[in-house]
């Protein structure tokens, strides 16, 4: 056995199995694990269940709707908050326009690829993806840059499969 | 030599094997405290694992936090045949690799990542003292991946080619070119 092989078979030896994390997940986990029972009884709703869940929403909704007109003044503090996600949303709205104007100027253009439209909706999947986790945290710019990148790679996308053969090469 | 799976037992140190089995019942029946005693004793092994596989804190945290909830519901497949420690390691090692590939997957189509390549590491003087850990999490992801399933876990090649979807020359040659890396950075080139 060479020096080399004895050192390393000696430090696997001695290598800790354990190591402690930094920050405690066991919160996480219990989060996920509710997550989970949460989706499990949605999809083992009765209908019966399903219908009074659909009347708690519709009284929810008059409550809130008399709530605005009445005291409006509570709504003013929580419209802060959801500033910010609603610039993420005008944000959205414009790329569609983007898109759906681009989608219209290269309407009679031939396509380089068949699977482009199975690669547009993946980008819109992932889009979504990206603006539901920005709902919860709307300032995270992280995420804010990520959906910036996924509306360029969209535009890419569509300029790209419509382009020319000779900008291909 | 013996794999740290065999030797990871050390929760009925402090926790006697009927203890273990009382909780993993109760935890099996919903008692979430039973499970959260699960969780604090085995939790050391679960992350130092997850963190060897992925070789990155944050991720580590995450796959360790997405075994124990895949855990609460795959309590039911433990049946006691083997060492609860040595089944855990096993759900671990493979919920672990496949978050890393669906990780992976997302990001990379996201970013049109390539896969990581060797970081160069000054070769150190072929001392008694080495840094495994540290060293592992430095090797690329594949090898990284073969080395700790294979050297340190004491799983087959057969079966590294079937948890990572690749060929068994292939887990090979990943563990050949982590022993490569090894050697360069521990400074035994000369041999």
């Amino acid at each position: 056995m060479s020096k080399f092989e004895q050192k390393l078979e000696e430090s696997i030896t001695s290598l800790q199995s354990e190591k402690q994390p930094e920050r405690d997940l066991w919160r996480g986990i219990e989060l996920g694990i509710a997550a989970q029972h949460h989706n499990n009884d949605k999809e083992t709703d009765t209908p019966y269940a399903s219908h009074r869940q659909w009347f708690a929403l519709a009284a929810s909704v008059c409550v809130v709707t008399l709530l605005w007109f009445a005291v409006p003044s509570v709504f003013t503090s929580i419209s802060g908050e959801t500033t910010n996600y609603a610039v993420i949303e005008k944000m959205s709205q414009q790329q569609q326009l983007q898109v759906n104007r681009l989608l219209t100027s290269f309407e009679r253009t031939p396509v380089l690829t068949e699977d482009w439209q199975a690669q547009l909706n993946e980008l819109d999947e992932a889009a979504s993806a990206v603006k539901q986790a920005l709902k919860s945290d709307p300032d995270n710019t992280a995420l804010i840059r990520m959906l910036h990148h996924v509306h360029q790679q969209q535009i890419a996308l569509i300029e790209r499969v419509h382009a020319p053969k000779w900008q291909q090469i | 030599m013996e794999p740290i799976q065999q030797r990871a037992v050390p929760s009925t140190s402090v926790f006697g094997s009927s203890d273990e089995d009382c909780c993993i019942s109760a935890a099996k029946a919903g008692d979430k405290q039973a499970f959260k005693s699960l969780y604090d004793n085995h939790i050391g092994n679960v992350y130092g694992l997850c963190y060897r596989l992925t070789g990155d804190k944050g991720l580590a945290e995450d796959a360790a936090q997405e075994v124990f909830i895949q855990l609460w519901n795959k309590l039911d497949n433990y049946q006691g045949q083997s060492k609860f420690s040595t089944w855990l390691h096993s759900v671990t090692a493979n919920i672990t690799v496949s978050y890393m590939r669906k990780q992976r997957n997302w990001v990379q189509r996201m970013f049109s990542l390539e896969a990581s390549t060797a970081m160069s590491l000054p070769s150190e003087v072929c001392s008694t003292e080495v840094d495994l850990e540290a060293l592992v999490v430095r090797l690329p992801e594949r090898a990284r991946m073969v080395f700790v399933l294979h050297a340190i876990e004491g799983y087959r090649h057969e079966d590294i080619a079937t948890m990572l979807g690749m060929a068994v020359g292939s887990s090979k040659a990943q563990f050949h070119r982590a022993k490569q890396l090894l050697k360069t950075w521990m400074g035994c080139n000369d041999e």
